[in-house]
């Protein structure tokens, strides 16, 4: 059982000369898997750092189990960490480096060898224990750092970016293995991740970061379905999300979107919200893959738009179209039996249920929650 | 093109395997020679012995009789081994401390190590005595103290270069693990360094047994003094005569112990000298 707590959480390095994280407060349940995302320098890494007791807070309160650790040194934390690098110890043994935790607690060692075979079991890494590190793969690294953390036993788990040093191919199995791990420990795991398909596919619930900021806090679900901002829109879901500049008109006392010589009518559930934004400029923001092509289906009472497709790519099932509107690049994801050539004109259908309108001056949701 | 690249590397061959033999000619010079009679090593240096010439161990015998050889021996041997452990031990600790704790202060200590690899002994050599009579260091204790300064420069600047390629996540893992700097320094960080630790105890070890001038000016001849001291002392007769026999067989048993160490940890030096340079 564990949980935790950032309180007003401030970072600064360099005398306060540099701030990462301006003020954060963020709560993860007990077993909870969440994982922290974002772009490269949003601060994500500290937070898990500073639940690692590795970095220092410079200002508020850090609780695990509802007790104050901002002065707790890791070793006293109860947590186990896994590093992108996997930070194996070269020297020992596979085994040693799993034991080594437990041999600096004085544990028992038949209870060492217990816990190193059962967590050798779960990685399928015992074939291995003998040997070192450097005679090990990438994923097999990885599985190691895993047990090393595992037979420790810990009420948190903290992982960080533990999959970007491994191919494509491995790192889904490793996905699959990591979430096959949080089911059967039960304990509370903290993930760091630049990867929005990890975030989506893995976690119970996200924080989206930037600046040091928690942009949203969601279930991943709520995170493609909601977006609070243009930001979390276009770092969730890929390829990102399209952002079209357009204006909300009122024609005979029906709302309408108008973009780049197209215009649909603003979906009823929608109106109440956007009546204020009549006459004024706003984002609309659709998804790649909610862009139709005439092969999918009844498309009448949908809004049509003719592009050029500047580059066509055959994904297989699907194909991303690029296209130019208003001097700015956007990607259509559609499904077609047809092929399309590049510089090739092709119609594209929008359903207005599943376009998302942005305030231009915020750049918040419309409808997002608040 | 392939038989000017062949020839070419011919060349080169031929032009190493003499450079090589410039470098060897010393050492086996010394060799055949403490083999042979006074008489024959005056006349005919470069000869090897002959039934005539060979006399044995006897010049063995005789250096060993004269030379107070066990003595300086162990006094070297002491020397030696406490100075490398020191500067083995103190500069890969004080290379950890700059490498990871950046501030200004650590960068000035860095620079002053890589300044005194540059600064010549001679130009030291009379300040530097002085101060070890005034400090009462000309003694093998205090001689230990003074070569872990004059090893300090390169020793630090060798492992500076290494612990900068290990992982400071490492690090971390051990402090989650439990560890304090000690403990992580000792279990950790000191394994990891092994082929650089090896390495700086090689050439340090070679540079202190080998050396002349400075235990002579902290030491002198006294019962203090190291072997290569001893040699030259010992069977240096009056009148600029010399026992040329038996200085040879003493300079073979004095450089036996240091070819020896190298032979055996050879390997290392090359695996420590290009682990600085590639990350492990």
């Amino acid at each position: 059982m564990a949980t935790i707590r950032f309180s007003n959480v401030a970072k600064s390095f360099d005398n306060g000369k540099v701030t990462v994280i301006p003020d954060l407060s963020l709560e993860i349940a007990d077993k909870e898997f969440v994982v922290l995302v974002g772009p490269s320098g949003c601060g994500k890494s500290t937070t898990l750092r500073m639940i690692a007791g590795l970095e220092d807070i410079s200002s508020g309160e850090l609780y695990i189990n509802d007790k104050l650790v901002n002065n707790i040194p890791p070793k006293d934390r109860d947590i186990a960490m896994v590093f992108q690098s996997y930070a194996l110890y070269p020297h020992m043994t596979v085994y040693k480096n799993m034991a080594f935790a437990l041999k600096l607690k004085k544990t028992p060692k038949k209870e060492i060898e217990e816990k190193v075979m059962w967590a050798a079991k779960i990685l399928d890494i015992e074939p291995y224990l003998n040997r070192k590190p450097r005679a090990l793969s990438g994923g097999q690294r990885q599985r190691v750092a895993l047990g090393r953390a595992m037979v420790r036993n810990p009420e948190v788990f903290l992982l960080d970016e533990p999959l970007s040093n491994l191919d494509a191919k491995l790192r889904t199995e490793m996905r699959a293995q990591i979430t096959t791990l949080h089911r059967k420990l039960q304990t509370t795991f903290v993930y760091v991740t630049h990867d929005q398909t990890e975030a989506m596919t893995m976690a119970d619930r996200i924080v989206v970061m930037e600046k040091g900021e928690i942009r949203q806090f969601d279930t991943p679900q709520k995170l493609y379905n909601e977006p609070a901002d243009m930001f979390v829109a276009g770092f969730i879901g890929s390829p990102q999300m399209n952002f079209i500049d357009a204006r909300i008109v009122s024609e005979k006392g029906k709302l309408k979107v108008v973009f780049s010589g197209c215009s649909f009518a603003v979906p009823k559930n929608k109106s109440a919200v956007l009546e204020k934004y009549i006459d004024k400029d706003i984002i609309l923001g659709i998804r790649p893959e909610h862009f139709l092509s005439r092969d999918e289906g009844d498309v009448s009472d949908k809004c049509k738009m003719n592009v050029v497709a500047e580059i066509s790519e055959m994904m297989g099932s699907e194909t991303n179209i690029y296209f130019d509107l208003s001097g700015k690049r956007h990607i259509a994801r559609i499904k077609t039996e047809r092929k399309i050539g590049a510089g090739e004109s092709t119609e594209l259908f929008i359903d207005p249920e599943t376009a998302y309108f942005f305030d231009k001056e915020t750049t918040k949701n419309t409808f997002a929650v608040g | 093109m392939k038989s000017r690249g062949s020839f070419g590397r011919g060349l080169v061959y031929v032009l190493l395997f003499l450079i090589a033999v410039v470098f060897l000619a010393p050492i086996v010079i010394i060799l055949i020679n403490s083999l042979k009679g006074n008489f024959y090593i005056s006349s005919s240096p470069f000869t090897f012995p002959t039934e005539e010439t060979f006399v044995g161990f006897e010049n063995f015998i005789k250096g060993f009789n004269q030379s107070d050889f066990m003595r300086s021996f162990a006094n070297s041997a002491f020397i030696t081994v406490a100075s490398v452990v020191g500067i083995v031990l103190m500069t890969s600790m004080t290379a950890w401390y700059i490498v990871r704790i950046r501030n200004k202060f650590t960068r000035i200590l860095y620079y002053l190590f890589v300044f005194s690899m540059v600064v010549p002994f001679q130009m030291v050599m009379y300040t530097m005595t002085y101060f070890a009579f005034e400090f009462r260091l000309n003694n093998p204790w205090g001689i230990v103290f003074i070569y872990l300064g004059f090893g300090a420069g390169l020793s630090v600047f060798m492992f500076s270069g290494f612990i900068k390629s290990i992982p400071r996540e490492i690090e971390e893992a051990a402090t989650i693990d439990g560890c304090g700097p000690v403990r992580t320094f000792f279990t950790i960080i000191f394994p990891i360094l092994k082929p650089t630790a090896i390495t700086v105890a090689i050439l340090n070890a070679m540079w202190i047994w080998n050396d002349y001038l400075l235990p002579y000016l902290v030491l002198g001849s006294g019962e203090n003094k190291t072997l290569p001291v001893a040699v030259q002392m010992a069977l240096t007769g009056g009148y600029g005569n010399k026992d040329m026999g038996a200085l040879m067989a003493m300079l073979v048993l004095a450089i036996l112990p240091i070819i020896i160490f190298y032979l055996f940890c050879q390997k290392y030096i090359i695996r420590g000298v290009v682990a600085g340079a590639v990350k492990g």
